[in-house]
């Protein structure tokens, strides 16, 4: 076995090419694990939304909660269906909202428009759902038209702070009076108002959205969703809630994750012709040192294998410094639209070990693959002629 | 024996890396140019795009409906030629729901007043004219779903439930390329009727047709004046801009594809340097002999910045002749037929074909200028020195 000090200290004696294809392979390493911390955080985001132990009701057909309408009448029979938690004074815990979409003017931007997603819901939204805490202000009173906002939305939109107000529609302000969080989800990029001014301000009178209840327990789901879908006349379908908000992230999901592979792919074939040319240049020039090597007995394939380790950790350097340079993307966080809702989430990258290791690890076999070639070169060299040299 | 020639001689010493490197920057250039006629075949499509048409919307986003009675008092304008209605449908086929098309109500009647380019056999027309339950189709989709005249297709509403059954009454094709061939257009009565009540008389958009260009301007503005006062306000717009925002993400999309053709450019910028940076140390004892015998540190320099330049070259031409065929055949192709609408003309233009050759040269000339100054700044009796 030759050590690998020798590899560490070739890799050091040619410091520029080294330094080069390393940050190739940096490049590529990055590019990859932020565009699956993206992939995920987008799955995260919309995922916190949703609990596996929370039903969630919608029209029959209907893929998101934006082109779902279920009458008014409906929400108590949804809530009085088997598998159903009460709370306990008796009272069935679940709640219909209804979301819209406003188009609300971005600061310092001369009247450029972008989509927020607007829920109506009733007076008691924040018993239902526990994740969410005001963390300035107050809740909005019942039945006035006050606001409350998720936190990421603050500031992103003119009049989206406290004691602010903005147009619902002609002539008809919202107030904001609080700021709620909750956990990172999407209804952080939110503004929830009470459910009657969006029914009234959009002529939605007598409809929800959607009904979300909290069920027994997660193996109740069936016996609920059997309840739902059972009466056809009804036309209504139930999803586990964390399966709904699953689906709306799907899409983006996928998006980005396609994007990032797509431009990995060229890349990577980018930094792999690099390495290769990278350690073609290190066997070559070090033809002399082999040739020595042999004559002092080391086997061919070890010689073999310590230029694919040297090519190795080559690229693990790159990989390393690639992976820790997404890390710093875990600090960004941008908006984007939402395909599912047709209005602006902000989204950041999520990081997990998971991800950056894999990265890593294609970083290292490009390293492999690029020095494969010339590492069986090195393992061919004969002793006598390497000498003659 | 001229600089030209010994550049060309040089990059034949280590003929392999040169092809690697070649290779690497054909494939960063190949790469490149995809992206770059992605972002200017979108340009272009505004070229194509017909302007003598506005389109008009709710306020918010064309998820949110119109009254329908707004499409006669945007016909009783000044200026208006004629003006139709649609609603996107928002339906999938039953067990193939992963297949995206749009499938879009209109009014039959003012459909072809609008969309004079929408070429259909006068006996088809006649009878999609007839049939509340038919349908058009472009001839990208006929073919995707193997569509005939006289078919029945069953789509599942998202936006208006239930089951909808449609006959297939005509394929449709366009004299020009402003509108694509993968849409579905059926009657919009059809849906009116089976609509919940909310959605009843409701309409997704307005396109109107102007007589000239030049006055949709002024008509987008009027638009939006006349129904500011009302209890919904509408958004007008080139018919282009309504087509964009169906496709949520595209702005998203083309501002990272422009930050990668950047930094494509950057990698081959790294591949290509790094190969002359091995040439130059190890012709390093070369270079002293040359400097011994009289040769001006430029002649060093410029042998290094001529090698440079060939690889350059050569992978710019090797990247150019790869992408111009894969994708005016290959991917431009697809794109026309199926996404014509966006892509109207999905070619490589000249132009990016000779800014990427330009980029390959002044690049590898960039990025062999710290060794092109390190070769020039050699001690003669240093280089002589050197072993290896």
């Amino acid at each position: 076995m030759i050590p690998i000090s020798y590899n560490v200290r070739s890799l050091f004696v040619r410091k520029a090419t080294t330094i080069a294809t390393a940050f190739g392979i940096a490049l590529v390493v990055f590019v990859l694990a932020s565009s699956q911390m993206l992939s995920r955080g987008v799955q995260r985001t919309l995922g916190k939304s949703g609990s596996a132990i929370n039903g969630f009701v919608m029209r029959k057909g209907a893929d998101t909660e934006m082109s779902s309408a279920i009458e008014t009448p409906k929400v108590n029979l949804i809530l009085a269906a088997p598998g159903v938690r009460k709370d306990k004074s008796g009272k069935p815990m679940g709640v219909g909202e209804i979301v819209m979409v406003l188009a609300l003017e971005k600061p310092g931007t001369a009247g450029q428009v972008s989509n927020v997603q607007l829920r109506g819901v009733p007076d008691d939204v924040l018993a239902f759902r526990k994740d969410v805490h005001i963390v300035e202000g107050r809740p909005a009173k019942p039945g006035t038209d006050e606001v409350i906002i998720g936190k990421r939305l603050r500031g992103q939109f003119i009049g989206l702070e406290v004691g602010h107000s903005f147009e619902v529609k002609k002539n008809r302000r919202a107030t904001v009076v609080g700021v709620f969080e909750s956990q990172g989800s999407s209804h952080e990029s939110e503004i929830w108002c009470d459910i009657d001014l969006v029914r009234t301000a959009f002529g939605r009178e007598g409809m929800v959205s959607s009904v979300s209840v909290t069920l027994e327990s997660e193996s109740k789901f069936e016996v609920f969703k059997a309840a739902m879908e059972h009466d056809k006349q009804l036309g209504l379908q139930a999803l586990r809630e964390s399966a709904y908000y699953e689906k709306q992230s799907e899409g983006t999901a996928k998006l980005v994750s396609f994007l990032g592979g797509a431009i990995v792919f060229f890349f990577s074939i980018g930094a792999t012709i690099g390495a290769m040319i990278t350690m073609y240049a290190a066997v070559s020039h070090r033809k002399r040192e082999v040739g020595t090597l042999r004559a002092l007995g080391f086997s061919r394939i070890t010689i073999l294998s310590s230029f694919l380790l040297e090519a190795l950790l080559l690229a693990l350097i790159g990989g390393g410094v690639g992976a820790a340079a997404s890390l710093g993307m875990s600090f960004v966080h941008f908006s984007m639209m939402n395909m599912a809702s047709w209005s602006e989430i902000t989204f950041s990258f999520d990081p997990a070990p998971e991800i950056l290791i894999r990265a890593v690890v294609i970083g290292g076999l490009m390293g492999v693959v690029g020095g494969l070639l010339p590492a069986i070169r090195a393992s061919r060299t004969s002793a006598v002629e390497a000498m003659r040299e | 024996m001229n600089l030209a020639s010994i550049a060309v001689k040089n990059t034949r010493r280590n003929l392999f890396r040169t092809v690697l490197t070649v290779v690497g920057v054909a494939v960063a250039m190949l790469a490149f140019l995809l992206l770059r006629t992605v972002l200017s075949s979108w340009t272009a499509g505004v070229e194509y795009s017909a302007k003598d048409r506005v389109a008009t919307r709710h306020k918010v986003t064309f998820v949110m409906w119109l009254p329908k009675r707004y499409v006669d008092d945007v016909r009783a304008m000044d200026g208006v030629k004629a003006a139709s209605w649609f609603n996107w449908f928002g339906g999938h086929i039953v067990g193939k729901e992963d297949q995206f098309f749009a499938n879009i109500a209109t009014d039959p009647k003012s459909f072809f007043d609008v969309y004079d380019e929408v070429a259909l056999p006068a006996d088809q027309k006649q009878h999609w004219l007839e049939d509340r339950r038919g349908a058009i189709v472009g001839s990208a989709l006929a073919r995707q779903f193997g569509w005939k005249v006289g078919d029945k297709v069953t789509l599942e509403g998202t936006i208006y439930p239930g089951l909808w059954e449609f006959n297939i009454d005509g394929v449709y094709t366009a004299t020009r390329k402003s509108i694509d061939q993968s849409s579905f257009f059926f009657n919009w009565e059809y849906m009116n009727e089976g609509a919940p009540a909310p959605a009843k008389e409701q309409i997704g958009w307005i396109i109107t047709k102007v007589p000239n260009p030049a006055q949709a301007a002024g008509l987008t503005k009027r638009i939006d004046q006349l129904f500011d006062v009302r209890d919904i306000q509408t958004l007008s717009m080139s018919e282009r801009a309504l087509n964009t925002s169906f496709l949520g993400m595209i702005s998203t999309l083309l501002k990272a594809m422009e930050i990668v053709s950047v930094v494509i450019l950057l990698i081959m910028m790294l591949i290509l340097g790094n190969t002359i940076a091995m040439g130059v140390r190890e012709r390093t004892h070369e270079y002293g002999v040359l400097r011994a015998i009289g040769f001006m540190p430029k002649h060093v320099s410029s042998f290094v910045l001529g090698e440079a330049t060939c690889i350059g070259l050569f992978g710019g031409v090797a990247g150019v002749a790869l992408a111009v065929p894969l994708i005016n055949q290959g991917v431009g192709r697809f794109m026309e037929e199926n996404f014509s609408g966006f892509f109207p003309y999905f070619r490589v233009a000249t132009s990016d074909a000779l800014i990427a050759l330009g980029l390959s040269v002044v690049l590898a000339l960039v990025a062999a200028t710290i060794p092109a100054y390190q070769a020039s700044k050699l001690h003669v009796v240093d280089a002589l020195r050197r072993v290896g």
